[in-house]
């Protein structure tokens, strides 16, 4: 053979060893879950409805697991629930998973009619009616979204009976709320009609479910009714510290332009309540503005975290941390990477990006996977479990990611978990030339965590819910046995 | 027998196809509309989305000198609502790449272009050297897509906004509009 023949030949091997490496990457049904540190527990198909938000509640001497869906998709816009036959809008999941081997799917309580974000009951949180100061003792309340038109309270003592407790209607939006269980104050995400943005903050007193009261509007100067000029960046998602931290941190942003927002609790609460600009700069503190090229999904606060490496300075030995997680929105990779960012905000007025994470594509071909990779959401449990120790993070195709955050200076993955893809995955698409290229991969939207230390993680592409534990080192990192 | 003629052959060839592909998406540099537009570089440092194309307009058929620029916004909208209302175009429509101090004139109007819906309107822009100039925001959106066109110059609002229309209207930018809006 000639050089010129041993060099091409040797092109053309090396291309379909490429090509073929590259199609291996694409998931399969029926083949096994990529994992390092994490397996699987037990599962759940969510009845194949697209996942958001899962949340797990100790109830009693069981664990139930509320989960928010998206709307229905172009192709099926509302799922028939096999429990009774009929076809219902997506809306909200409730699972009991006190044995999380054997997840008993309870109750689907249908959302908003509508497809995608359109429709659905994406957003859900818990609290106790006992906690509550007003609330009734016997009961379990859930807040839920109802598509962007309202928020909803349900009664979930009976979590296979839930009962409507009250709705705040009359919205163009709604999101990722927080609710305070110990106050009943909640910072709702939701899009006043008035106002320029479409999400935007309503803080209510929900102490009492059954009559919540309106304390104020609240977003970023611009934002508001009756102004001009330049919109700011649209909220996504509120975490409170409560009255012992006396710390709301507020996310602006998917995958662009994020802003992370410092603001004072109690002048938030009790400062002066017309929406005017200097009203609604009163209570902030600061302002972290990150690049035009992310956004800021999760703002997740870990205040008086003790650094190794400064232990023994004089002083700075405990840091203030905000983890920020970006939101990955376009499929295969046609956007700036969306990830994981840790910023200092000891010193509030001067907050500093220190140390950032992501999954490197190559170490799986991710851009090439199908649908979203990068980053979505990270678990918001503050139990003593994992917190300030490790984190999970929604990565899209490159399923759930625990991270290692003791020194968030330098955080480091110690395990993951990519589960397999089902009849049931919906397919994600990219023009090319006009034309729609689709592809199925796994698509882990949302994370969260009990205070047993399992893991719970949920897919946007209706795969269903996937309940995990750490394994080996990862296990060691936690401090569990 | 030497291979060399037909590894030739074959660079040739892929270098022809290449360059005629390369003509086929080349943006035109000037097109007409109402008016000539010249087609210029696109004056702004980068933000979130990649740069878009600028044009500029000095004819009296533009009513004076107007600078017009376009450019997509992959997945920055919201699906099934689309455009829907006036404060959408305040939000989206890249008035403040000019500047962070714009006032709406009026109410806006629906809109259709390149088969996109969605609103236009009319503002008052104060620049940064204290000069006011009158801008046309639009927005339309296809799906979870956007595509954002603003518009400004010194003569009255109805011309520029004429003159933009009919910019946006014209056979090279429909084309470029609608292959921009399929690229992902």
């Amino acid at each position: 053979m000639s050089g010129r023949l041993k060099l091409a030949a040797f092109f053309s091997i090396h291309f379909l060893a490429c090509s073929s490496f590259a199609s291996a990457q694409q998931q399969a049904i029926g083949a096994p879950p990529e994992a390092l540190n994490m397996k699987l527990v037990g599962s759940s198909d969510l009845q194949a409805r697209s996942a958001y938000q899962p949340t797990i509640h100790h109830q009693g001497d069981r664990w139930i697991a509320y989960i928010g869906h998206h709307g229905g998709s172009d192709e099926i816009p509302a799922p028939v629930n096999p429990q009774n036959g009929k076809a219902e809008p997506n809306g909200t999941s409730i699972v009991d998973v006190t044995d999380p081997a054997q997840p008993k799917y309870l109750r689907h309580l249908p959302g908003q009619e509508g497809k995608y974000e359109s429709g659905g009951a994406q957003m859900v949180r818990i609290c106790d009616g006992k906690s509550l100061p007003k609330g009734d003792r016997s009961a379990v309340y859930m807040l839920r979204t109802f598509g962007g038109a309202a928020h909803e309270i349900w009664n979930v003592a009976d979590p296979a009976n839930p009962v409507l407790v009250t709705r705040i209607a009359g919205l163009k939006d709604t999101h990722k709320n927080w609710w305070e269980c110990d106050t009943g104050i909640a910072f709702l995400v939701s899009g006043a009609p008035d106002w320029r943005t479409r999400r935007m903050t309503q803080v209510y007193d929900l102490s009492d479910p059954a009559h919540p009261q309106k304390i104020r509007d609240f977003g970023l100067p611009g934002q508001e009714p009756g102004s001009t000029g330049a919109v700011p960046t649209e909220l996504h998602g509120p975490i409170s510290t409560g009255p012992s931290g006396n710390r709301v941190y507020f996310g602006y942003g998917t995958n662009k332009a994020g802003i992370l927002q410092i603001v004072d609790r109690e002048k938030l609460l009790n400062g002066p309540k017309e929406p005017t600009p200097d009203n609604l700069r009163l209570p902030e503190i600061a302002r972290l503005a990150m690049s035009a090229f992310n956004g800021a999904h999760t703002v997740f606060p870990m205040p008086g975290m003790p650094i190794a490496e400064f232990a023994r300075d004089k002083d700075g030995k405990t840091r203030d941390i905000v983890m920020i997680v970006n939101e990955a929105i376009l499929n295969e990779c046609n956007e700036p990477r969306q990830m994981v960012w840790f910023a200092d905000v000891t010193v509030e007025n001067r907050p500093m990006m220190i140390s950032n994470y992501t999954v490197p594509e190559a170490s799986g071909t991710f851009c090439e996977r199908g649908g979203r990779f990068g980053a979505h959401s990270s678990n918001e449990s503050m139990a003593p479990v994992f917190y300030k120790k490790m984190a999970f993070i929604a990565f899209f195709n490159a399923g759930v990611r625990a991270l290692d955050i003791r020194d968030p200076y330098h955080p480091k993955e110690v395990g993951h978990f990519i589960p397999a893809i089902t009849a049931a995955t919906d397919k994600r698409c990219v023009k090319i030339d006009g034309k729609d290229r689709c592809k199925v991969a796994i698509q882990t939207n949302n994370v969260e965590t009990d205070e047993r230390g399992y893991i719970y993680i949920v897919d946007r592409a209706n795969t269903g819910l996937h309940i995990l534990e750490l394994t080996g080192p990862a296990r060691a990192v936690a401090g569990l046995q | 027998m030497p291979r060399w003629p037909f590894i030739a052959f074959l660079t040739v060839a892929l270098g022809a196809l290449s360059g005629a592909a390369a003509y086929q998406h080349a943006p035109p540099r000037q097109h007409e509309g109402n008016g000539v537009w010249q087609e210029i570089s696109w004056p702004f440092p980068r933000d979130g989305w990649p740069a878009g194309r600028a044009f500029r307009c000095r004819t009296a058929a533009c009513g004076g000198e107007v600078e017009l620029y376009v450019r997509p916004k992959m997945g920055f909208c919201k699906c099934d609502r689309g455009v829907a209302d006036d404060n959408e175009v305040d939000r989206v429509a890249d008035l403040d790449l000019m500047s962070q101090h714009f006032a709406p004139l009026a109410p806006g109007d629906v809109v259709h272009v390149a088969d996109m819906p969605g609103r236009v309107r009319a503002y008052e822009l104060r620049m940064p050297d204290g000069l006011q100039r009158t801008a046309i925001g639009l927005a339309v959106s296809r799906r979870c897509d956007l595509l954002v066109a603003v518009a400004h110059g010194r003569g009255d609002a109805p011309e520029v906004r004429r003159a933009a229309l009919a910019s946006l209207a014209s056979r090279e930018m429909t084309r470029w509009m609608m292959a921009a809006m399929e690229e992902r």
